[in-house]
């Protein structure tokens, strides 16, 4: 692999996709899209003043990565077999430059288009930032992360490309593997969750349920408005199904928005007050990687209902104390991303070598229906 | 390299499933010599032709290019050959001169001697002033063109050249057989694949000839074009018409020359150039009426049907 054997690449399939797409098109529908919706969400909190930086940033990044998920396999997926089928990639490969400079000329110059698909969407963010509320070394970290699992999608769209002979293919695997990336790892991990429960013994805060009946006001018409409070609850042993997501979480880290999300997340106190996808990714799977903890036995609910009463909507009070404990322990949890990250980085590099494999000539075993010139 | 130079093929075979594409070729080509590979489609003649090329592994046999083994160190046999394949596609979004200049960067070459060979070769074949249109609104033969120069961006010592007349029109098919006269001259090695065995027949020294994947003859060509170098081994054909056909057949039965008859005319062999004009004479002396006598280019058409008749 060689510098110029790289860049030479590179060069020559920007040049094609700028000359023969209409790129400025695309992008301009792309930053049209993104716009609205940061405008909406800007309208929708603005009485919320304090949460618009925040919602802002969370609901942009999220689009990004959504449509960057459907945009960005288009790039790659039909690159290697379309070059075959248009006979432009044997003589590439008589040349002097190896199958790495081809796969990773390809993969630089799919990931340089999908950064000017982020630049584009770049104001918005820009605009979050200015709004206030996020910090500016976290936004950077996400869009950093957004950038590597762009770039992963680029290298699992080449595998594909090299993979298949038919273009269709690979585009169809391509996108069938992002869905399994972001569908099936939640599926998954829905269904591991009554697989893994286990039946238990626990300790379990109730207020007991024969609180009423001996606290029965004596005169039915008297107005004796008697409520029960967290000291009237007592701890009894039950037997009860336990969720163990703790052993299955790792299933939701593999998930690409579950390592954008959870790489900056914005850190709002519980609970949410608008639509704040990355943070309730994040927050979701820490919660599953937490698993079940002494809390989820507190049924005691006049203790919880007092605590949510005290939470203000406006966010003029304190946050109710329960709150706030939630968001420490989830803050306590070791960040979920770092797992994701590692994964995605060994598919990258995985597709990216065994798509290098494909192109070595001379070839020995030909696959079925591919053709070499 | 002294000996090993050019290209040497022994005994190659490639199949592809359960289809043999090529059973056995024997096959060598001289540096300072045009070789032309012929043979009825589905010969092979592709498959050895990306065997040679270093796309593809053959199953059997060995292959040396400039005497080195293209299996086991491509990238040294790349260096030093020209492939111009059968019906291949450019980057359509690209002028013909970037086109050049992409290959000349991938064969590693530095921007400024890329962009100078590029010119050169533009004004070699003829698409000087096509040179800034996108390499998409060329023509057939235009592209043809193309692919020769791009074939040719590093020097490469030997070319193989997959149907490169194919599409081109008289003037360009003539100004081809000069660049490969002279690029033979320079002492290149040429292989050239093609169906069209007249215009072989005007640029290759040698002709071998495939069929059913099996080399199965080696025609020298060399000797019509005819020094006549003295030894009376060379028997060449000659076809020579008359006015008068019978009287023509008897004197050449009376001169002792062995005849082919033609339906118009008669082709004889003759051993050389010398035999040829003295038989002219002695014709012209006995008063037959003569309108033409020429070496008659059906030599590897008839080699090449001897070859492949069996295989219909």
């Amino acid at each position: 692999m060689s510098l110029q054997g790289v860049r030479t690449i590179a060069v020559l399939e920007l040049r094609q996709r700028l000359r023969t797409s209409r790129w400025p098109v695309v992008i301009g529908i792309w930053f049209l899209i993104i716009g609205a919706v940061a405008g909406l969400t800007w309208w929708a909190v603005n009485n919320q003043p304090g949460d618009r930086g925040t919602t802002l940033y969370d609901v942009v990044l999220f689009f990004v990565l959504g449509l960057g998920m459907l945009v960005v396999p288009s790039l790659t997926a039909t690159s290697i077999n379309g070059d075959r089928e248009h006979g432009v990639l044997a003589t590439l490969q008589t040349t002097l430059l190896t199958p790495a400079d081809i796969v990773i000329g390809k993969l630089v110059a799919a990931w340089v288009i999908s950064l000017a698909f982020l630049l584009a969407a770049s104001p918005f963010l820009v605009w979050a930032w200015i709004a206030g509320g996020v910090d500016a070394g976290r936004m950077l970290l996400a869009v950093a992360v957004l950038v590597f699992v762009l770039a992963v999608v680029c290298a699992l769209g080449l595998m594909f490309s090299s993979l298949t002979a038919r273009t269709i293919s690979s585009a169809v695997l391509t996108y069938l593997t992002v869905a399994a990336l972001t569908f099936g790892t939640v599926i998954a991990f829905l269904l591991s969750i009554p697989i893994m429960s286990t039946q238990a013994s626990v300790r379990v805060k109730v207020l007991p349920d024969t609180w009423f009946q001996q606290h029965q006001p004596a005169n039915p018409d008297g107005n004796a408005n008697i409520e029960p409070t967290a000291a009237d609850c007592v701890y009894v042993n039950r037997t009860q199904s336990i969720m163990h997501t703790e052993r299955t979480w790792w299933l939701l880290a593999l998930n690409p928005f579950v390592v954008v999300a959870d790489a900056a997340p914005s850190r709002k106190p519980l609970p949410y007050l608008g639509f704040e996808p990355l943070q309730m990714i994040s927050d979701g799977t820490r919660t599953a990687r937490m698993g079940t903890t002494s809390d989820s036995f507190n049924e005691c609910w006049p203790e919880l209902s007092v605590a949510s009463l005290s939470q203000q909507p406006n966010g003029g009070g304190d946050n109710g104390a329960p709150n706030q404990l939630q968001r420490q322990r989830l803050n306590g949890v070791p960040a979920v991303w770092p797992y994701g990250f590692v994964f995605l980085g060994l598919v990258g590099a995985g597709s990216s070598l065994l798509a290098v494999r494909r192109l070595r000539t001379p070839i020995r075993r030909l696959p079925r229906g591919t053709r070499i010139a | 390299m002294g000996t090993t130079a050019g290209i040497e093929v022994a005994g190659v075979r490639r199949a592809f499933g359960t289809v043999l594409a090529v059973d056995h070729i024997d096959l060598q080509a001289r540096p300072g010599e045009v070789t032309a590979l012929i043979g009825p489609n589905g010969a092979g003649k592709t498959t050895l032709l990306l065997m040679l090329a270093t796309l593809l592994a053959p199953d059997a046999g060995s292959i040396r290019i400039g005497g080195i083994d293209p299996v086991a160190a491509p990238r040294e046999v790349r260096a030093t050959i020209g492939w111009m394949p059968d019906g291949f596609g450019t980057w359509d979004a690209l002028t013909v001169r970037e086109v050049l200049e992409t290959v000349a960067a991938a064969y590693l070459m530095a921007p400024g001697p890329a962009r100078a060979r590029a010119a050169e070769l533009l004004e070699l074949v003829h698409l000087g002033d096509l040179a800034d249109r996108p390499a998409r609104v060329l023509s057939r033969g235009q592209k043809q063109r193309l692919g020769l120069a791009r074939a040719l961006v590093h020097h490469p010592s030997i070319l193989l050249l997959d149907e490169p007349a194919s599409g081109l029109d008289p003037r360009s098919r003539i100004e081809l057989r000069d660049i490969l006269r002279g690029l033979a001259a320079s002492g290149a090695t040429l292989l050239v694949s093609s169906h069209i065995l007249t215009e072989l027949q005007e640029i290759a020294d040698r002709a071998v000839i495939v069929a059913g994947g099996c080399s199965v003859a080696v025609q020298d060509l060399s000797s019509e074009s005819g020094s006549g170098d003295g030894s009376g081994h060379q028997v060449s054909q000659w076809r020579i018409t008359s006015l008068d056909p019978p009287r023509l057949m008897a004197a050449l039965a009376h001169h002792g020359v062995s005849t082919q008859p033609l339906s118009d005319a008669v082709d004889v062999e003759v051993a050389g150039d010398i035999a040829a004009s003295e038989l002219l004479a002695q014709l012209v002396g006995d008063g037959i009426p003569i309108t033409a006598f020429a070496p008659s280019h059906g030599a590897l058409e008839t080699a090449y049907l001897a070859a492949t008749e069996d295989r219909q």
